[in-house]
């Protein structure tokens, strides 16, 4: 029961950044710093910057994988959220200098300044900077659990946030904080001599500017082909070891900007000239979810991260997650997931929380994982035209509807196996279709051409028709030793939930059993 | 066991579909099948207008963004992609720009979503359904 008094979410995240700030001691850098990334070579940062990325908030994205627990299935995806952060800021300044350069070329007046310490520039790396901030334990993985808490379903119903992540509306908290903005303006404003506006930094991680003739900032930060996803198709595909391409100097030199023909704030966004290098990068984005993101052994991870999480919800006391300064962390609050990193869940010497707990650990130690127990697919349902995929969609947007059916297979199983069971070891993964945003996605033929929407010339829900059709995959996942008796439960309970009948035969082939 | 009560955004948008097919029929149109025109950035503007005449409250399960140049809602969004994966309505070739509501849309309206509404939500629904009629290009 929630207390009247309980803080606020923006409170809550202050009181974790005076918790990542307690101790630490800021050595103002000595100068600018480089940096060099395997994947786009050395990147330069100034001194004001160099502190920001020192703090603790930054450090904090060294100990969370960018793709969380995909690295069980390819072993070189450890890269972190730290240096992807360093790339999005860097490639941020390449968009800005390739729109810059065409505007110079083309005549055309942008009112924007390239001091990387007091103008533009340097809100917009800032910006690119700290865009992940917000992020938590294993990444999207926790994202996907935490993003349905009743805060953050608050933030998605008003109009001004509903358009953000979860991630990007914690990463807004964080650098908006008092702590933090006390600690900016003391150690980045006044001892680097960097006049940055936080406010401002913080509403182009949302993907907003105030002033009109600057809006396409935020449109570097934030919309369809962002700083941040043109860094992460590039890293994730690189260190899967997918040979995707996205041509960056291509894409660079076909972005401009334009004043929006229906925005009544007659603001200037970002424009593609092309539509080739959007289309690069949307079928990189669905590769790597077909191949990566919803492989369904990266799923099956996923699934365990929930129970685990699922069973400390339900067992605070003797399963909390114990963090720095005798805290147990017990994943009821969005804020909870930001304390605790990858290194410290999987990585404490002596283990953590019950019994339950302990043999989820080694198991992802020992990369004993659950396995696939039931498919449901086009290939394996027999009734694949009726609605009853609407009923099972629906359980992602319902996660007491979803931990009430696995629930329900968890009592069908007969005592005997049961027995062998913890109820948070049946997991039915239900995934979403790829998120493929289209807002603010316009193309502009030539300088004096009026923008007009991406779909128009390539039609973006081809994408989500073919993956409906052809990729779209449900699983039902358990440890190894109850599979077959899962199995049979799963197919008897989806009946009677949501009237889809699976051909048993089929789905053994694809499961193993 | 029981489906849920709870109403998503996706059950909206599928409930109104639904009904725009049966107030084609009443009117007399070709009640094969309904079919229109429409990307996704089209049924933005259209599902933002009539959310914000405020007539529907329905539609407030809609949110539409404030801050962007364009009314965009991004639950109508994944609606519309949750619907597509769910095979309530298709997109057909070759620009898929033509959205069809397929058979087991009307199944579905009639075995789970109508308990889920009040009367007065149906009619609320039935509106707007008349309404997107007005808005949208039927196809045959």
């Amino acid at each position: 029961m929630e207390s009247s008094q309980r803080p606020t979410l923006a409170e809550r995240v202050d009181g974790l950044v005076r918790w990542l700030f307690d101790g630490y001691i800021t050595t103002p850098p000595k100068g600018a710093k480089v940096f060099n990334d395997a994947l786009l070579g050395n990147l330069l940062f100034s001194r004001h910057e160099v502190a920001v990325i020192d703090s603790p908030i930054l450090q904090r994205l060294r100990r969370i994988k960018q793709t969380g627990l995909v690295y069980y299935v390819f072993p070189s995806a450890t890269h972190s959220r730290f240096e992807h952060s360093l790339g999005a800021a860097a490639l941020s300044e390449r968009c800005f200098d390739a729109i810059q350069e065409r505007a110079a070329v083309e005549g055309t007046i942008l009112p924007v300044s390239s001091d990387r310490a007091n103008g533009d520039l340097g809100h917009l790396r800032m910006a690119a900077l700290l865009h992940d901030v917000g992020h938590g334990l294993c990444s999207h993985a926790s994202e996907q659990i935490y993003e349905l808490l009743s805060d953050l379903q608050e933030f998605k119903n008003d109009p001004a946030y509903t358009t953000n992540a979860p991630g990007e509306i914690l990463s807004y908290l964080i650098v908006t904080s008092p702590t933090f903005q006390k600690w900016f303006d003391e150690y980045v404003v006044h001892a680097c001599n960097a006049k940055l506006d936080l406010k401002t930094i913080s509403q182009l991680i949302l993907g907003k500017h105030d002033d009109p003739d600057r809006y396409f900032l935020a449109n570097i930060i934030s919309s369809s082909y962002d700083c941040d996803k043109l860094d992460y198709i590039a890293r994730d595909s690189y260190y899967c070891g997918l040979a995707l391409t996205v041509d960056l100097p291509r894409f660079y030199s076909m972005i401009s900007t334009e004043r929006h023909p229906k925005d009544p704030k007659h603001r200037r966004v970002l424009v593609l000239r092309n539509y080739v290098p959007l289309e690069q990068i949307l079928f990189s984005k669905m590769t790597l979810y077909g191949s990566v993101y919803h492989h369904q052994k990266v799923k099956c991870l996923d699934a365990m991260l929930r129970s685990m999480v699922g069973h400390i919800v339900e067992n605070p006391t003797q399963s909390g997650v114990p963090i720095r300064g005798h805290k147990l962390i017990s994943f009821t609050d969005p804020v909870e997931y930001l304390y605790v990193t990858d290194d410290e869940f999987f990585w404490q010497p002596d283990g953590f929380g019950d019994g339950y707990i302990k043999t989820m650990l080694n198991r992802f130690r020992n990369r004993d994982l659950f396995v696939r127990c039931l498919e449901i697919s086009r290939r394996t349902v027999t009734n694949w035209n009726d609605y009853g995929r609407q009923t099972l969609i629906d359980l992602a947007k319902l996660p007491q509807s979803l931990a009430q059916v696995e629930d329900e297979i968890h009592k069908h199983l007969n005592p005997a196996d049961r027995a062998k069971c913890n109820k948070h070891d049946i997991r039915l993964s239900v995934p979403t279709p790829p998120r493929i945003k289209t807002e603010n996605a316009l193309i502009q033929t030539s300088k004096n051409a009026e923008p007009e929407n991406i779909e128009k010339y390539f039609p973006l829900e081809q994408w989500t028709e073919a993956y409906a059709h052809n990729k779209w995959r449900s699983f039902v996942y358990a440890p190894r030793e109850i599979a077959p008796a899962v199995r049979d439960a799963a197919i008897a309970v989806l009946k009677q939930y949501s009237k889809i009948e699976i051909d048993e035969t089929k789905s053994n082939q694809t499961c193993h059993l | 066991m029981p489906v849920t009560e709870t109403i998503l955004p996706d059950h909206i948008l599928s409930a109104v579909l639904t009904l725009a097919k049966r107030e084609q029929a009443k009117h007399g149109k070709n009640v094969s099948r309904l079919a229109f025109r429409s990307h996704d950035f089209q049924l933005q503007e259209i599902f933002s207008g009539l959310q914000r005449s405020g007539e529907y409250p329905i539609l407030n399960a809609f949110v539409f963004s404030d801050s962007g140049p364009e009314p965009y809602s991004p639950a109508l969004s994944e609606s519309v992609s949750r619907l597509q994966l769910s095979g309530l309505i298709g997109r057909e070739n070759p620009d898929y720009e033509i959205v069809f509501l397929r058979p087991a849309a009307e199944r579905y309206f009639d075995d789970i979503l109508q308990k889920k509404f009040s009367q007065y939500e149906i009619n609320q629904l039935r509106d707007v359904a008349t309404q997107f009629l007005k808005l949208v290009e039927l196809k045959a």
